[in-house]
């Protein structure tokens, strides 16, 4: 009984859609950040 | 007509009931691991007390309540509405024998907070408090909040009658990943255990930046990911995270508590490579046009006053607190009596409005939710067509959330009361908290912060508050946390076991 | 000696700006009135987070917390932070309160221009109740005691009454 060899690449790949999938919505969170963060600067901005 | 009540009716919720309350035994183990890592042996006997409580009930009700009748959907929804009020009743027994809080009603507020993800807390000293009960809070958000008791039973139960989907469906959640009902809630519980994990590093890293030793920063963020992901709010300092001073952490907040916000389909089918949902989704769509308006009002609001007068801090207490209140999470970094004393009254009224929507259906988020905000939108605008076009022309709507679902008059209606129920509760409570003589905006703030399950304080809530306002905020956030429907079942069952009695 | 205790109460009245040690509760409950003022507070030490040449030094007056900002030599001058199992240093720090200081982001926090350990903390008791962990131990029987009798029972009575006809 032999282990098979880790290998990056295949966990990668068999794993890509979920990898994917939690980085979208690490963007989707990125993209709220970002909106509102330009919103506020923005803001501060023009009142001063 | 309705049949009348009958013994067997009874029995059925009890029974099902029996095998939920051995598992809030079993999981009170999880804190003893963590008093024994931390030395804290005094507190044991705290949690040998509320595991033996739960077994001799739990045993109690298995035996004398033992039958062999099929569940019904008023069974499942009775019983979820009892469970939810049991299950916190038995976890606050180790709270209270380990003096967490100054009495067994504050103890028993704490952990209905703690089950519903609510977060509004009336624990004394929590800077003293030991690792075990700390984690013992923070872990009835996970549990209660962040994957359901129900969930849990049935993942670790495997059965799956009828009555297990039916009792998944008491729970409020409507979700249909898999065709077996333990299959999703194992997958539920997968997705929860994904994010605490991630939530976890997130919080760590932060923390150790922040300038907290590594072990301190694992405590702390293990736990602030538990009820960030839950979107509970509760924290180990009583400063919650305006302790750690630092803007990582509230990054790492914000990530987590927006994740949490989403719906558990949305994460399913995002995971599961429909990657593209995330924009197409409604109530993702909903969520960002309330973050962002919500966010520039608030924002503009507090410009205005002076308070904030930079970019920064504009984000880090503006929209951050905007995004608290619209996930229904409670991190707070602004302490509560500067919400109350300071913070301009149209600020308050917005985050009581955000509150009050809520974040997604079948998220561990509370409020009326943005699928039904939006649902009643889209109904309004259909209307408005209506009226505007001529009597001929057919006026169809639809939404998209995962699939493409048509806006029919049945969806409409449900959306609508729901709604209507969450905005009677919502003038209940403001109108008792108001009775106790507090200002009608810190009430309109403390009870939508109770009723969607926040955790948001301007300062209300406290150990000296008034008995009578606890007992209205427990019964809103556990109102809040079954979307109030189970919980006009429950009263229905109660007028009719008066009105018809019990038979045999 | 009258005349010394009239002339330093003078004194002080008319120093600008330095007022007395306040508490927790009044520096968050009236924030606005203090902005930007110099104050004293004391407290116990609940946390302490450094950051490079400076550190966050979290400080709980009955109940009420708030962060001071101050230099790092200060905050090592802190033995023992405030735990379950400890009573955190009591310190006193002066410095300008800000309700939403503009350096660290709207935070609401105390720049300390100095920090003074006043009494130093110690551990607290938590020896285990004997008789709660009695209580806890005997508990624990009689509930393994009553699920397993009752559990029996079922047995017995699958025996005499074999599914399905119990």
């Amino acid at each position: 009984m032999g282990l098979r060899k880790f290998s990056l690449r295949a966990f990668l790949k068999k794993n890509f859609d979920f990898i994917t999938g939690i980085l979208s919505e690490a963007g989707l969170t990125a993209v709220i950040m970002g909106v509102t963060l330009v919103i506020c600067v923005l803001l501060a901005l023009i009142s001063q | 007509m309705i049949l009348p009540l009958t013994r067997e009716d009874l029995k059925v919720i009890g029974y099902n009931m029996s095998k939920i309350v051995y598992l809030i035994g079993v999981l009170l183990f999880l804190p003893i691991i963590v008093a024994v890592i931390y030395g804290e042996f005094d507190v044991i006997p705290c949690f040998l007390v509320g595991i033996a409580i739960a077994f001799i009930f739990g045993s109690l009700l298995h035996h004398f309540l033992k039958t062999e009748k099929e569940m019904e959907l008023k069974h499942a929804l009775v019983m979820a509405a009892l469970i939810w009020l049991v299950a916190p009743l038995l976890a606050s027994v180790p709270i209270w024998l380990a003096n967490a809080t100054a009495s067994y009603l504050d103890a028993s507020f704490e952990s209905i907070s703690g089950f519903t993800g609510t977060g509004l807390t009336l624990a004394t000293d929590i800077d003293h408090l030991s690792h075990s009960i700390n984690f013992l809070r923070h872990f009835l958000q996970f549990l209660g909040d962040g994957i359901g008791i129900i969930v849990v039973s049935l993942s670790i139960l495997g059965t799956t009658e009828m009555s297990s989907v039916l009792a998944f469906k008491g729970e409020a959640k409507d979700v249909g990943i898999r065709p077996s009902i333990v299959r999703t809630s194992r997958i539920i519980i997968g997705i929860a255990v994904t994010f605490l994990l991630i939530g976890t590093i997130l919080f760590t890293a932060a923390g150790v930046y922040a300038g907290l030793d590594p072990g301190t920063a694992v405590f702390d963020g293990l736990n602030h990911s538990m009820t960030g992901y839950a979107t509970g709010g509760f924290s180990v300092r009583s400063q919650n995270l305006l302790y750690y001073h630092n803007v990582w952490i509230e990054v790492a907040a914000i990530v987590i508590m927006i994740i949490g916000a989403l719906n558990f389909n949305l994460h399913y089918a995002v995971l599961g490579g429909k990657r593209r949902e995330i924009l197409r989704n409604m109530e993702v769509r909903v969520l960002l046009l309330f973050l962002v308006v919500f966010g520039m009002f608030v924002s503009a609001n507090l410009l205005q006053l002076n308070l904030y007068s930079s970019g920064e801090a504009l984000f880090r207490k503006g929209v951050f607190h905007v995004i608290s209140a619209q996930t229904t999470t409670g991190f707070q970094t602004v302490p509560s009596s500067i919400l109350m004393f300071v913070w301009p009254v149209l600020s308050i009224l917005l985050l009581s409005i955000a509150m009050l929507i809520g974040g997604c259906a079948n998220s561990t988020s509370g409020g009326i939710k943005l699928l039904r905000v939006g649902v009643l939108f889209k109904s309004l605008v259909m209307d408005i067509k209506r009226a505007l076009l001529p009597k001929s022309a057919v006026v169809k709507g639809s939404f998209h959330h995962i699939d493409d679902v048509p806006l029919t008059d049945t969806v409409v209606k449900g959306a609508a009361v729901i709604a209507l129920s969450y905005l009677i509760l919502f003038s209940f409570g403001t109108m008792i908290t108001v009775a106790h003589g507090y200002s009608m905006e810190d009430s309109m703030f403390e009870t939508s912060s109770a009723l969607s399950n926040v955790g948001l304080s301007s300062g209300i809530t406290s150990p000296a508050m008034p008995a009578t306002l606890k007992v209205t905020y427990m019964f809103l956030m556990w109102a809040g946390k079954l979307e109030i429907i189970a919980i006009f079942v429950l009263i229905g069952f109660i007028i009719l076991a008066l009105r018809k009695g019990i038979r045999k | 000696m009258k005349k010394i205790s009239l002339l330093i109460a003078i004194f002080l009245l008319l120093t600008p700006g330095i007022v007395r040690a306040e508490s927790g509760r009044e520096l968050l409950e009236n924030a606005a009135g203090f902005d930007g003022k110099q104050v004293t507070y004391s407290g116990e030490v609940i946390g302490v987070l450094m950051s490079g040449d400076f550190a966050w030094v979290n400080i709980l007056d009955n109940g009420y917390p708030i962060g001071v900002w101050c230099r790092a030599t200060d905050a090592k001058k802190v033995s023992i932070i405030g735990d379950y199992k400890h009573l955190g240093d009591t310190v006193q720090v002066t410095g300008i309160f800000h309700m939403a200081c503009a350096e660290h982001g709207g935070d609401l926090d105390i720049h300390a221009d100095n920090l003074t350990v006043l009494e130093a903390g110690q551990e607290l008791d938590r020896s285990v109740n004997l008789l709660l962990a009695a209580i806890g131990v005997i508990l624990v029987v009689i509930a393994f005691l009553i699920t397993f009798h009752l559990w029996r029972l079922r047995k017995e009575k699958e025996k005499i009454f074999p599914w399905p006809f119990h």
